[in-house]
C-alpha cells in the first residue's frame, strides 16, 4: 500500500431510509482507501443483514490492507467471503425455522485505490444496480454498468437510457450477492474498472434510491455545487428523499485532493471518435 | 399471372412508406418498422392462407403490449373487418356512399369495425423520420411491401404505363400490359400525377392484371426490389434489366428460386433495406446491385446474427454464411425476451435517432436503429476500453424476464433475476476471440519515456488510461505516457497477447484515439492503425502514439 497512502482522500457519506420504506437496508463503508455502498434487496429476507455483511467484509479489507498491485483479486476474494457469509446466514435462518426459500441478497459497489505502473488508480467494482459515477471538470459520468434487465435492454439497443429510467422492470437486477434461493440463482460476479485518479476528481457511489430518484443532471449539479464531499453526499441523499424517497438512499462521495489536474479528459471525444470510425454512429 | 385468383376486385394499391404490409388472400396486415422480426412470421401465416382470426392470434401471440401499432383487414369476406391500433393510424371505409373513419389511437387496445358492402377502403399509417412519403400508388395483390398507405380497391393511376415510361425502360414495358406491371414493383414516384389521380377511387382497368405483388410473394428475389427501390435513382439498376426476361420470370412460377426462409440473402437484404430506408444516401449501392441476376450483394455484416464476437464492423472478418432460419428465430426470441410484457405500449412518435436529445420514450417502444447503423451496432456508445462487446450480443436470457413478475410483489423494490449472460461478461477486444487473462510474456515494450513493460496481459497505454468492465482475473496493466501537446488520447492503444493466428505474439489495437496511431513493422512502410482492429506486432516494430512517444516492440 505504499503509494496508495500518498494520495489524500476526502470523503463524505449519507444515507436515508426514504419516505416509503420502514427499514434502511442500505449500508455503506467509507474507510479510506476503501469505499462501499451496498443495497440490501427489498423483497428478500433480511436485506439489511446482507448489506451489512458487505460492509463488514470490506472494512476488514481496509483494516488488514491488501496488495495494491492485485486489487481486483483482493476485491474478488472479499466478495466471495461476502457470498459465503450470506449463504451461511441463509442456511442458519432456515435451520432456525425460516422458510426453505429464505434468501438474503444485496448489491455492492466498491471503490478502492490500487497501484499501477503509473501510481495509484481507482479500482471500481460493482454487482447489481448500485452505481459508481465520476465527476470531473463539471462533467458527470456513470462508470459502472448496472447488472439489470433494463441495462441489458439498453445494451442491446432495445430501449434508450431515457426509457430505461422509467421502465417498469428497472428494479430487476441480474446479478447480486446472495439471493441463492431465487429462481435460476444469480451470479455474484463483479465487473471491474480502473480509472486514473486525474480522471476522477470526485467519485460518487450510490444506491438506486439515489440514481432512481434523481436524473443525471440533478446529480451532476449537486456534485458541482457542493465543494465539500460531506455536503455533497448529504445533499445528494436529501435531494433523493425530496424527489420522493421511494427507496433507501445512500451516497458516498470521495474527492482526490492534491492532484494537479491539468489535462482535460478527452475520453468522451475519443469514444465518440471510435464509434464514428467503426460506423456505429452517423 | 394466370394464377392470380384474387382478380382485380380484391387487389390493393399502396404507397411506399415505413410500415410493413403483408397482403394475403384472406387477410392483410400492417406493422410498424420496429416489428420487422414479427413481420416474417406474419408473412408466413398470411401467405399460407391464414384467415383473419388466425392472423390476429399470430399478431397477438407475444402480447398486445409489444405491438405499438398494427392494422388487420379481412379480405375475401362479405363484410370487411378492420382492426387498428396505434397513433396516426387511420382507416377510411366507404360503404353505401358513406365514409366511416377509424382512428387507431382511439382505444388503448385496438379499434375494431365490421362494415358491410365496403366499396373503398383506405388505411394510412404514420411516416417515419427520414422516409419520404411517396404519393405514387402501386398495385399489389399479395406480398410483403413497405407502405405508408394502402387502398382497396387499387387506386391505379390511369397513366401508370406513362409513369413507367418516364423511367428509362425499354419500350416493351409500356406496350405489354404484363410487362408494364413490372415497373410498378419498382415504384416510380410520380407525385403530381398520382396525387391527382388517387382522388378518384378508380377501379383498375379490367384488362390490367394486378399481379406484381403476387409475384413478390412467390418470388423472394423480387421482394428486395420492391423494398429497396424508394428513390428514383434507385430505379436505374433494376429497370435496365431486359424487361421481357424479368416479365417471363414473373409469369412462370420461379420454382427454382430459393424461398426466403431457407437462405440467408432475404434477411440480409431486408436489413439492408431497413438501413436504406433510414438513410437515403445509402441507396446507391443497392440500386447498383441487380437483385435478380446477380448473386445477392455481400453484406458487410449480418446484424441479425447473434455474432459470437458481438462486434460488427464492415471490415472485420468476412461474413460467415449462417443458416439464417435459426438466426431469425433467435432474433425473434430475443425480441420476445426483451420487450417488456407489462409495458403499456403507448404508441408514440418514433424516437429521434441516436444523438438526438432525450425524449422520454414510452417503455417498450423499440426505437428504430440510428441511420446507417446496423441493428446490432446501435447500442449506446461504449466506453473506450470497454470489455463489453459492442452490439450487446448479451440477450437477456428468459430467466431475466421471468424475474419481472417479482416487481409486482415488491412495490418497486429491487429484486433480482437470473441472467446467465450477465454471469459471464464477455471479455476481450470486440471482434477478437477473448484473450486468456494472463499468459506467458509474449513481448516487451520499450517506451520512449524509459518505461519497459512486459506484455503478459492486456496493457492499456495512454495519457491517462482507464480500463472498463473486466473480470477479477484479467486486471490489465495501465501505462501512462506523457503527452505535453495532448496528442495522445487518455486510453490510446492496447497491446495484449494475441490469440488464434496471433498466438504467441503481441497484438496492438488503437482504442479510438483522437489522433490515431502509426505502426511501422520492420521492413514495411508506416501503417495507420484502424481503431478497434488488432494488428500483430513483429519484434522490431515501432508504434508511434504522437507527441514524440514511441513504443518499440522486442522479444520478451
Amino acid at each position: 500500500m505504499n503509494d496508495v497512502q500518498q494520495v489524500e482522500l476526502h470523503h463524505g457519506a449519507a444515507t436515508d431510509v426514504g419516505r416509503v420504506r420502514e427499514a434502511n437496508e442500505d449500508a455503506y463503508l467509507a474507510d479510506p482507501p476503501v469505499f462501499v455502498v451496498a443495497d440490501g434487496m427489498g423483497g428478500h429476507d433480511r436485506g439489511d443483514v446482507a448489506s451489512r455483511i458487505v460492509v463488514e467484509e470490506f472494512a476488514r479489507l481496509a483494516v488488514d490492507g491488501y496488495d495494491a498491485q492485485r486489487g481486483a483479486e483482493a476485491v474478488a476474494a472479499t466478495l466471495q467471503a461476502v457470498q459465503d457469509r450470506i449463504l451461511a446466514f441463509d442456511a442458519e435462518q432456515r435451520a432456525g425455522g425460516a422458510d426453505d426459500s429464505f434468501s438474503a441478497g444485496t448489491t455492492a459497489v466498491v471503490a478502492l485505490l490500487v497501484g499501477s505502473e503509473s501510481g495509484p488508480v481507482w479500482l471500481l467494482a460493482n454487482v447489481g444496480d448500485s452505481r459508481a459515477y465520476r465527476f470531473s471538470d463539471g462533467e458527470l459520468e456513470q462508470v459502472s454498468v448496472d447488472h439489470s434487465v433494463v441495462q441489458e435492454l439498453v445494451d442491446s439497443g432495445q430501449i434508450t437510457a431515457a426509457a430505461a429510467a422509467v421502465h417498469p422492470s428497472r428494479n430487476v437486477i441480474t446479478r447480486a450477492l446472495g439471493g441463492s434461493a431465487l429462481p435460476g440463482g444469480v451470479s455474484g460476479e463483479a465487473d471491474y474498472f480502473l480509472l486514473p485518479l486525474a480522471a476522477a476528481e470526485r467519485l460518487l457511489l450510490c444506491s438506486d434510491g439515489v440514481s432512481g430518484m434523481l436524473d443525471h443532471e440533478q446529480i451532476r449539479s449537486i456534485l458541482d455545487l457542493w465543494e465539500d464531499p460531506r455536503d455533497a453526499a448529504d445533499q445528494v441523499v436529501a435531494a433523493a428523499v425530496e424527489a420522493g424517497g421511494h427507496d433507501n438512499a445512500t451516497a458516498v462521495v470521495v474527492d482526490v485532493v492534491g492532484l494537479v489536474h491539468s489535462e482535460p479528459h478527452d475520453s468522451a471525444a475519443s469514444r465518440m471518435s471510435l464509434e464514428q470510425k467503426l460506423g456505429a454512429l452517423p | 399471372m394466370s394464377e392470380n385468383a384474387t382478380g382485380a376486385e380484391a387487389a390493393w394499391s399502396y404507397r411506399t412508406g415505413a410500415w410493413f404490409a403483408v397482403f394475403g388472400t384472406n387477410a392483410t396486415v400492417l406493422l410498424p418498422a420496429s416489428q420487422k422480426d414479427q413481420v416474417i412470421g406474419i408473412w408466413g401465416l398470411v401467405d399460407g392462407g391464414a384467415g383473419f382470426d388466425e392472423v390476429l392470434d399470430g399478431l397477438l401471440a407475444s402480447g398486445l403490449s409489444r405491438l405499438p401499432g398494427f392494422v388487420l383487414v379481412s379480405s375475401g369476406e362479405a363484410a370487411t373487418r378492420v382492426l387498428l391500433r396505434g397513433e396516426d393510424v387511420h382507416a377510411t371505409l366507404t360503404a353505401d356512399g358513406a365514409d366511416v373513419v377509424l382512428d387507431g389511437a382511439a382505444s388503448h387496445t385496438w379499434v375494431e369495425r365490421t362494415v358491410e358492402r365496403v366499396t373503398a377502403l383506405t388505411v394510412t399509417v404514420p411516416a417515419e423520420d427520414g422516409v419520404e412519403a411517396s404519393t405514387a400508388d402501386l398495385p399489389v395483390a399479395t406480398g410483403l411491401v413497405r407502405v405508408g398507405r394502402i387502398d382497396r380497391p387499387a387506386v391505379l393511376p390511369v397513366a401508370a404505363p406513362a409513369a413507367a415510361a418516364e423511367v428509362p425502360a425499354p419500350p416493351a414495358m409500356v406496350e405489354e400490359p404484363e410487362v408494364a406491371d413490372l415497373p410498378v414493383v419498382e415504384e416510380s414516384p410520380v407525385p403530381d400525377e398520382s396525387s391527382a389521380l388517387d382522388e378518384v377511387p378508380a377501379l383498375p382497368p379490367p384488362g390490367v392484371p394486378i399481379v406484381g405483388g403476387a409475384h413478390l410473394a412467390a418470388d423472394p428475389l423480387t421482394l428486395p426490389i420492391a423494398l429497396a427501390n424508394h428513390t428514383p435513382d434507385a430505379l436505374d439498376g433494376p429497370v435496365e434489366e431486359p424487361a421481357e426476361e424479368l416479365a417471363e420470370e414473373l409469369v412462370e412460377e420461379p420454382v427454382e428460386e430459393p424461398s426466403p426462409f431457407d437462405e440467408g440473402p432475404a434477411t440480409e437484404l431486408m436489413d439492408q433495406v431497413d438501413a436504406d430506408l433510414l438513410d437515403d444516401t445509402a441507396n446507391e449501392p443497392i440500386a447498383a446491385v441487380d437483385p435478380l441476376s446477380d448473386p445477392l450483394p455481400e453484406q458487410p455484416a449480418q446484424p441479425d446474427q447473434p455474432a459470437p464476437d458481438g462486434w460488427v464492423t464492415p471490415w472485420d472478418s468476412p461474413p460467415v454464411e449462417p443458416p439464417v432460419e435459426p438466426a431469425v428465430e433467435a432474433d425473434e426470441d430475443q425480441m420476445d425476451a426483451l420487450v417488456d410484457p407489462d409495458t403499456p405500449a403507448v404508441p408514440s412518435a418514433p424516437l429521434p435517432p441516436m444523438g438526438g436529445e432525450t425524449e422520454i420514450a414510452p417503455a417498450g417502444w423499440v426505437p428504430p436503429p440510428p441511420p446507417g447503423a446496423s441493428p446490432s451496432s446501435d447500442a449506446p456508445p461504449l466506453p473506450i476500453g470497454s470489455w463489453e462487446p459492442i452490439g450487446g450480443a448479451v440477450p437477456p436470457p428468459p430467466g431475466a424476464q421471468e424475474a419481472a413478475p417479482f416487481d409486482a410483489d415488491h412495490d418497486g423494490q429491487t429484486v433480482s433475476g437470473a441472467s446467465a449472460a450477465a454471469a459471464a461478461p464477455m471479455p476481450g477486444i470486440p471482434g477478437q476471440p477473448p484473450a486468456p487473462a494472463i499468459t506467458q510474456p509474449v513481448a516487451k515494450l520499450l517506451i520512449s519515456d524509459g518505461q519497459t513493460i512486459v506484455v503478459d496481459r492486456a496493457v492499456l497505454i495512454g495519457r491517462a488510461p482507464e480500463a472498463r468492465r473486466f473480470t477479477s482475473t484479467e486486471q490489465p496493466t495501465l501505462v501512462t505516457v506523457p503527452s505535453r501537446l495532448h496528442e495522445i488520447s487518455s486510453t490510446h492503444v492496447e497491446v495484449r497477447p494475441g490469440t488464434g493466428a496471433d498466438h504467441g505474439s503481441a497484438v496492438v489495437t488503437d482504442m479510438g484515439s483522437t489522433n490515431g496511431t502509426v505502426l511501422v513493422q520492420p521492413g514495411l512502410g508506416p501503417e495507420d492503425l484502424k481503431p478497434g482492429i488488432a494488428v500483430q506486432l513483429i519484434p522490431g516494430a515501432i508504434v508511434n502514439l504522437g507527441d514524440g512517444v514511441t513504443i518499440q516492440v522486442t522479444r520478451p
